[in-house]
């Protein structure tokens, strides 16, 4: 055992061989795939059915025309799949906290987070990820978006940003848990259905006090919006600054370092249930 | 194993029966009791959801608040009002569990259900209703709320008021048919979270419970109107904000699905008698 100590095996290895094992749980039951990623697909795309029949009657929403809509739409449900799919794990932390799951993680020689994040997977994020790109590439045209090499960098730095905000979010909530037991309506039914419900809107639709608060309480605005603005050529519209929405994508990487730090803090608070 | 498909020799008289589905009403209703701090979460994405169709709708509607519509006018009161009184109904008439069948066969209770001497979908169709009880004090009181951060219209009349009762009825009856149906899908395959899932959305869309079938573009609304969803939360909202031309025709259509989906559950559970597995016996 000695040996294991002195050579672990990489973190990332030890990543993806957990991966392999949860995917390879999760794809066994293969009747009920296809229609739970539909079923994936029409949860977030009765969203947008909703936005499309509304501009089919009045032809906007807050100013924005279906391009723009379903490209802010892609954005945000795009990012969405980008965190969920390998974060979705985090659903269960409540209750592994409370059931002294964590035991067993700390006396294992591989990363705590990586055990908890692989120990099973959920394939309805897929159906996110499937409806998001779809959404993405087919408004990507209809969207009035100049299409450079640096816009698609950009749009890309946008996604992986706006997961990391919303992931970060969850994450630092989810290392409460270590201390209070349960977290999940606050992470879930709140936030998580502020994010889903808003963020697929231009703000400029909600009165003042509620923009500022989607901007800088909770930092819904930079997930999709502020830089669906900047690729839309939009910003003389937005209450901010044009170089704060230019920005948006860096706030998820701080986040995330701020929240996984936070994460391995709290872990130090775990007390097992002993059950 | 494989349950024969003969039915318990004797049936207990209309009294009796009707005491033992009232029974299992009083049962499932009090199990929502227990899990009723899900109610405070359940709300607040209620609420959300009533907030966000008032935004929408106020930013897209002109200033002087009323548009037409396929030949009548809608103002942007009795939209609001329209899409708050859809959001509280719909989530009261269409639980995400919309069966009990599929956790009884799941857990293999079914064998149990099956050997008692009331019917089958009986026991299932009143246990849904005990479980729509025990919520209905939730949603009402939660209906206050919602028409805060939402709005609300008064009935044009009490002639208006009982109609929509009526209205509400056969909605509620096109509901439960409609999740019973879903429910004996679990018959067939054990996996039916997937199929749920896409019957919940389409559902949710074609009965107008985001858009009401009037903003609905022509084709779609065609679709919709042949279809029994509308019945369950178009149907009976359109009838209170005195939209519809004839209401009275409208209720009758409800009665027709009604009466044809009942047909078709007969239908359906007569197949599926002969497919019960119990599991874990």
């Amino acid at each position: 055992m000695a040996t294991v100590a002195s050579n672990p095996v990489p973190a990332h290895r030890q990543y993806l061989l957990l991966l392999h094992a949860a995917w390879r749980g999760q794809l066994q039951y293969r009747g009920n795939l296809v229609l739970t990623l539909i079923g994936g697909v029409l949860y977030q795309g009765v969203g947008l059915a909703f936005v499309w029949a509304v501009v089919a009657k009045f032809g906007h929403v807050g100013g924005w025309g279906m391009g723009e809509l379903a490209f802010l739409y892609g954005v945000r449900l795009t990012a969405h799949a980008a965190w969920t799919i390998p974060f979705n794990r985090l659903n269960s932390m409540d209750w592994m906290v409370q059931r002294g799951e964590f035991d067993r993680y700390l006396i294992r020689p591989a990363g705590t987070l990586t055990q908890f994040l692989n120990w099973s997977t959920n394939i309805q994020p897929l159906g996110d990820l499937i409806g998001g790109v779809g959404v993405l590439v087919a408004a990507s045209s209809a969207a009035p978006i100049d299409w450079s090499p640096t816009a698609v960098l950009y749009l890309l730095a946008t996604i992986a940003g706006g997961a990391l905000v919303e992931c970060s979010l969850q994450l630092g909530l989810c290392g409460l848990s270590f201390r209070l037991q349960a977290t999940y309506a606050l992470r879930m039914n709140f936030i998580d259905n502020i994010m889903n419900n808003f963020g697929g809107y231009p703000l400029t639709i909600f009165p003042s006090v509620m923009r500022f608060a989607l901007t800088f309480l909770l930092p819904l605005a930079f997930v999709a919006y502020l830089p669906a603005n900047v690729l839309l050529h939009r910003t003389g519209e937005l209450s901010v600054a044009p170089w704060l929405a230019w920005c948006a994508p860096l706030l998820g990487p701080l986040l995330f370092a701020a929240a996984y730090k936070f994460w391995y803090g709290q872990l130090k608070h775990y007390k097992s249930s002993g059950t | 194993m494989t349950l024969d498909a003969t039915l318990p020799a004797q049936r207990l008289d209309l009294g009796r029966r009707l005491r033992a589905y009232a029974g299992i009403a009083r049962v499932l209703s009090r199990t929502v009791m227990a899990y009723r701090s899900n109610f405070l979460v359940g709300s607040l994405g209620l609420l959300m959801q009533v907030f966000l169709l008032r935004v929408v709708w106020t930013s897209v509607f002109p200033s002087d608040g009323r548009t037409t519509t396929g030949g009548h006018a809608v103002t942007l009161g009795a939209q609001i009002a329209y899409s708050t009184l859809a959001t509280v109904q719909f989530s009261l008439f269409s639980p995400w569990q919309v069966s009990m069948v599929p956790q009884r066969v799941r857990d293999g209770t079914v064998a149990v259900d099956l050997a008692r001497p009331v019917g089958f979908n009986g026991q299932m169709f009143f246990g849904q209703v005990g479980f729509t009880l025990g919520n209905a004090p939730f949603a009402l009181l939660a209906l206050p709320f919602a028409i805060l951060v939402g709005g609300a219209q008064p009935p044009s009349s009490a002639g208006t008021a009982g109609l929509y009762a009526l209205s509400l009825l056969g909605g509620y009856l096109i509901s439960l048919l409609l999740g019973s149906l879903m429910g004996m899908v679990a018959f067939w395959t054990l996996e039916i979270q997937g199929i749920l899932m896409v019957y919940r959305m389409l559902s949710q869309f074609l009965a107008g419970a985001l858009v009401p079938l009037w903003f609905m573009p022509g084709w779609l609304r065609g679709i919709s109107q042949w279809l029994p969803f509308q019945g369950t939360t178009y149907t009976p909202i359109a009838v209170y904000l005195g939209q519809l031309g004839g209401a009275l025709r409208a209720i009758g259509v409800q009665a027709v699905w009604v009466l044809v989906l009942w047909l078709l559950l007969r239908l359906v559970w007569s197949r599926a008698l002969r497919r019960v597995t119990v599991q874990g016996g």
